[in-house]
């Protein structure tokens, strides 16, 4: 479980959201302005922030330098209707660690939460395994069932993100950007067949794909 | 496109430069015409009088005795100015009997001539010969020096004339051309800025109130309604986009609740799974829109930067590749030319995957990505063997909402070459379509961008 804060000033947006992490199994508080954000992260110890560019009383920009000023270290997600390029760049250079454009679905938010807490808490591993499946970062070696399985780069590092969020349901967008590091819809099917490609190589005789699809939502990857 | 440097050659197009040389040519051909004249009546009148002279002494000695002729020649050579005035008696047989000068026989009798030269004269002379009763020739002769001085005095003249006017025309010229042509870079230079974005960027002006002044102050007019309409819409349109994305977060936030933990009949959640698939696809092209709206009214140079195409492009390929071959694609890939330019490597591998996921999409058999060096340009060129597009719609297609006639049961929005065309405008690259019979040749020329 993590301290989650969020730092939104539309009611019913703040309540979907802080309705969906609580299901993800955080504990979440709701701030409705740029004040009460910076007394909630002075309270206590925040795991992750979810923080909207465009509040009563102050820029998220600003607001985001202040709290890194007092020494909040959390990871941040920018929540934003300002969808452009340039504002996503400059909500990335003012610190923030992912961007989200609204509408979004609260799930995908979620996600991105997620990958944020597990990077900052996974950095350091090595070896992955997740149930049947093992890959060994420093060797860039992955095996299932003990069995090695020749992966090309890309289906590597898509392999490592689906394993570093492994029970998570990712969606096609945060596959793009995480692991191709591309910020544009590349269409549905481009990344599906990235997934398939893997999938098929990852499969075993009598045992359900370890990556699921999820409809509607995106990919989830599974012990198995 | 000129470059900031005063060239010889911009100098020389400028209407002040053209105009300038043309005024000095015609006052230099109107002078030449005059000192032509002048010296083409001088030098008449000079060789009227002479002659005068000499028929007047001539008609004089005819008048003497033809037997006391040969003394009053020698009375005469005795009393002239040396080197001006000659005389000679010929006889009969064309022998001289007296003279101070040997003329070339025969003589033409009656009528003035020059002789270029004889010996022991300095100059030219003007002789006139005539016949005595007795038959014998008197030739009387002037040094005509004085007249061929003038001749060249006068071309020297010209010549001097001519190439100091010249020079001085061309000097003229170009004091007067830099000036201006200086104040136009000015205005070249401010709307470059402009077209790049810079709307609160102004054209100079340098208070002469000339015309150039005049032209600045118009443009800067136009650009200060530009500015306010353009500001009026960035405003609509972020108000739209923070009011309108909101209220859609909500109901999809809403609907994705509800499908996920209210029990629903199975067909109330196909219906709401549906609804929310519609938001998205609302969403997604709402967003495709004001993405273009953004990359068409953007000054965004910051990701800018030396990109190589060959890496670009092999990247693309990797990340297309297993999507050609899923749908039984030949995807063939010819890099040549190790090609770099300035671009935002993330907009052009977006514009350049856009275009091959079409490719990919509408083809039959194959498709070929190609980067070639045309005219010293990098081209990019994306080739399929699919219907193609007939020639009057290559333009239309990358308007919004347009699908090509063909693409009818392809899955599309009709936004994605609105969007290739707007980042690649940004670049300042050009995408023009082609006939690959069969299929279509996209063609993405990257010229280095003058914006």
């Amino acid at each position: 479980m993590a301290r989650i804060l969020v730092v939104e000033d539309d009611g019913a947006t703040a309540e979907a959201i802080a309705h969906e992490l609580r299901a993800h199994g955080h504990d979440v508080t709701v701030a409705e302005t740029g004040e009460a954000a910076l007394a909630a992260a002075q309270e206590a110890t925040l795991d992750a922030l979810t923080l909207d560019r465009l509040l009563p009383d102050m820029d998220g920009l600003a607001l985001l330098a202040r709290l890194r000023a007092t020494g909040v270290q959390a990871p941040v997600l920018m929540v934003s209707a300002l969808g452009d390029v340039d504002q996503r760049i400059a909500g990335l250079r003012a610190g923030g660690d992912d961007y989200l454009i609204k509408p979004f679905a609260p799930s995908e938010l979620a996600v991105r939460i997620e990958v944020l807490l597990r990077r900052t808490q996974q950095s350091v591993e090595t070896l992955l395994q997740v149930g049947s499946i093992q890959l060994d970062l420093l060797r860039r070696e992955a095996r299932v069932r003990g069995t090695p399985v020749r992966l090309l780069q890309m289906e590597f590092k898509l392999l490592e993100f689906l394993m570093r969020n492994a029970g998570v349901t990712v969606s096609r967008r945060v596959l793009f950007e995480q692991v191709w590091n591309y910020h544009f819809d590349p269409g549905a099917n481009l990344i599906n067949v990235h997934v398939a490609r893997l999938r098929r190589k990852l499969e075993l005789p009598d045992v359900p794909s370890a990556i699921a699809t999820v409809k509607g939502e995106g990919y989830r990857f599974d012990a198995v | 496109m000129p470059s900031d440097r005063l060239r010889w050659r911009d100098v020389r197009a400028t209407t002040p430069f053209r105009l300038t040389l043309l005024l000095g040519s015609v006052f230099l051909v109107a002078l030449w015409a005059t000192l032509a004249t002048s010296y083409v009546f001088t030098a008449h009148e000079l060789l009227a009088r002479s002659d005068q002279i000499l028929l007047m002494r001539a008609n004089a000695l005819l008048a003497s005795p033809p037997a006391a002729l040969p003394d009053r020649l020698r009375a005469e050579i005795a009393n002239t100015t040396p080197g001006l005035s000659y005389f000679a008696l010929l006889g009969r047989d064309g022998e001289q009997v007296v003279g101070n000068v040997d003329l070339p026989a025969p003589p033409r009798i009656g009528t003035p001539y020059a002789v270029p030269a004889a010996p022991g004269v300095h100059g030219p002379l003007r002789v006139l010969a005539v016949r005595t009763t007795a038959g014998e020739t008197i030739l009387l002769a002037r040094d005509i020096l004085p007249i061929q001085d003038l001749r060249i005095r006068l071309l020297q003249i010209l010549l001097v004339s001519g190439l100091a006017g010249t020079a001085l025309v061309v000097t003229a010229a170009m004091l007067l051309s830099i000036g201006p042509l200086r104040r136009v870079r000015d205005l070249e230079r401010a709307s470059r800025i402009i077209a790049a974005g810079g709307l609160g960027h102004r054209m100079p002006i340098a208070g002469r109130r000339d015309e150039l002044d005049q032209f600045a102050a118009t443009v800067n007019l136009m650009l200060d309604e530009v500015a306010h309409v353009v500001a009026q819409v960035k405003s609509a349109t972020d108000a739209i986009a923070h009011d309108l994305r909101t209220p859609l977060t909500r109901v999809r936030a809403t609907l994705h609740r509800m499908h996920q933990e209210t029990p629903l009949p199975e067909a109330a959640r196909s219906v709401t799974e549906r609804a929310i698939e519609d938001l998205d696809a609302v969403v997604d092209r709402f967003a495709a829109l004001l993405r273009i709206a953004e990359l068409e009214a953007s000054g965004r140079r910051a990701g800018m930067v030396s990109v190589d195409l060959q890496m670009l492009l092999g990247e693309l390929a990797e990340l297309y590749a297993p999507l050609a071959e899923e749908r039984g694609v030949a995807l063939t890939i010819d890099l040549r030319g190790a090609r770099r330019v300035t671009a935002d490597p993330e907009l052009l591998f977006e514009a350049v995957g856009n275009v091959l996921d079409n490719a990919i999409k509408f083809t039959r058999s194959r498709v070929t990505l190609r980067l070639r060096e045309r005219a010293d340009v990098p081209v990019i060129e994306v080739i399929d063997d699919g219907p193609g597009i007939p020639v009057d719609e290559r333009e239309a297609v990358l308007r919004r909402f347009h699908r090509a006639s063909g693409a009818a049961g392809v899955e599309g929005t009709g936004l994605g070459l609105a969007v290739v065309s707007a980042i690649l405008h940004l670049h300042g690259f050009t995408l023009a379509f082609g006939d690959a019979a069969p299929g279509l040749i996209a063609s993405i020329e990257l010229r280095a961008s003058q914006r």
